[in-house]
């Protein structure tokens, strides 16, 4: 209550921070039907009034839009994260003597149990794909199905960005003490530094 | 490269004199060809090295972002738009229950005009109430696509209908308020709109 430009603050950008909100969800909902022009063109304005009203977006929330296209990026609904490729391959080619010494050995039992071999290579596919095994090195993306850029994350988060910290969140604000929390999906916190 | 030094030979052996020709003897690595090319290509690469993250007007119009299909969206998918807009404007005019619009002489009235013109038309109900073109009077959708200087309106036939701005007088219901927007006052960009400064007295043009 002390701090009145603190106050006035809040008050000028309340607007601005609702109307993305709605827009930010808005976008998610029309990537939800499948309709991949409006979930850009949404995004990209809700990433157009943060520009204007020099408002910005948590850094959680940014990275679920496309760097490109603004198209929210969900995986299991638009896109899959996967594991780089350069990763798989040296984890593949660990892989590859084992496989073929066990080969040599189905080789040679072919002749007295065939059905057990059939069994064994399917086990044996289904250990090459489980053992891409996922350290602090391997990168993980999304990409956009629309434009076709990719997203890149890190296992590893040693360096987190300065505004997850604890210790850069001043104050938080309230934006809605009305009954419509249930559809706030994606609150925008203000963060000050 | 091998053959555009042996035209060169050629041509250089042509120049000495017929009996000294046989004593002729060119190494190829002194001969250097000037290549035209090879600085364009250059260039292109230290252009793809700095290319931009964000997408150029041309890439976004290719991957067909600017065009909406007029017979593609069905009413039915607007509607949970249109439901995300009635509690984000009860939140953008901080609207309760059964509130009325306030008078002029309240102290509100101006704080909440304000906000009227900066608020978000995307999933609004709109209704043509008045214009200068007689077939356009009488529409009526949710907004869709808010663009400077026109509307896209998703009808009830499953339409998308473009409307301009300018000449037009809208309708809109928010619970048991009705607004009359006149059109020339929304033609802006939408996210130009939220930070643009708004004169406290504008005249009706029609």
């Amino acid at each position: 209550m002390g701090n009145n430009k603190g106050n006035r603050k809040s008050l000028t950008q309340r607007h601005v921070c609702s109307r993305m909100n709605f827009l930010y969800q808005a976008s998610t909902l029309m990537a939800h039907s499948n309709n991949n022009t409006l979930a850009a063109y949404y995004g990209k304005l809700c990433r157009n009034v943060g520009t204007k009203a020099l408002v910005k977006i948590s850094p959680a929330l940014k990275r679920t839009l496309c760097n490109r296209c603004s198209l929210p990026l969900l995986p299991g609904v638009n896109t899959t994260l996967k594991v780089e490729e350069q990763q798989q391959q040296i984890s593949m080619e660990v892989e590859k003597p084992t496989s073929t010494a066990s080969k040599r050995r189905h080789r040679r039992l072919r002749g007295k149990r065939n059905k057990f071999h059939k069994d064994a290579s399917k086990v044996d596919r289904a250990e090459a794909a489980s053992t891409i095994n996922i350290d602090e090195q391997t990168n993980l993306y999304l990409e956009c199905s629309l434009c076709g850029a990719k997203r890149r994350f890190h296992v590893d988060t040693h360096n987190e960005c300065w505004v997850e910290r604890t210790e850069a969140i001043v104050q938080v604000l309230q934006t809605s003490n009305q009954a419509n929390i249930d559809d706030n999906k994606g609150e925008n916190e203000m963060v000050q530094e | 490269m091998e053959r555009e030094t042996e035209s060169l030979k050629e041509f250089l052996t042509d120049l000495v004199v017929p009996h000294h020709r046989c004593n002729v003897n060119i190494i190829p690595d002194h001969i250097t060809m000037l290549h035209g090319t090879k600085i364009k290509k250059q260039h292109t690469r230290k252009r793809r090295a700095h290319k931009s993250a964000s997408l150029t007007r041309r890439e976004y119009a290719k991957l067909g972002l600017n065009a909406l299909p007029t017979r593609q969206m069905r009413y039915e998918q607007a509607l949970p738009l249109h439901k995300l807009w009635r509690g984000y404007i009860r939140e953008h005019l901080d609207l309760k229950e059964g509130e009325q619009v306030p008078q002029l002489h309240e102290k509100r009235y101006d704080e909440f005009s304000r906000q009227l013109v900066k608020m978000d038309l995307h999933g609004a109900k709109l209704r043509v109430h008045q214009s200068k073109c007689p077939t356009l009077v009488g529409l009526n959708g949710i907004c869709v696509m808010d663009t400077k200087n026109v509307l896209k309106l998703l009808g009830e036939d499953h339409r998308v209908r473009t409307v301009p701005k300018s000449e037009c007088v809208f309708s809109l219901h928010v619970d048991s308020m009705e607004f009359i927007i006149f059109g020339q006052h929304l033609n802006m960009r939408p996210a130009e709109r939220s930070v643009k400064k708004i004169k406290s007295y504008v005249e009706p043009f029609m």
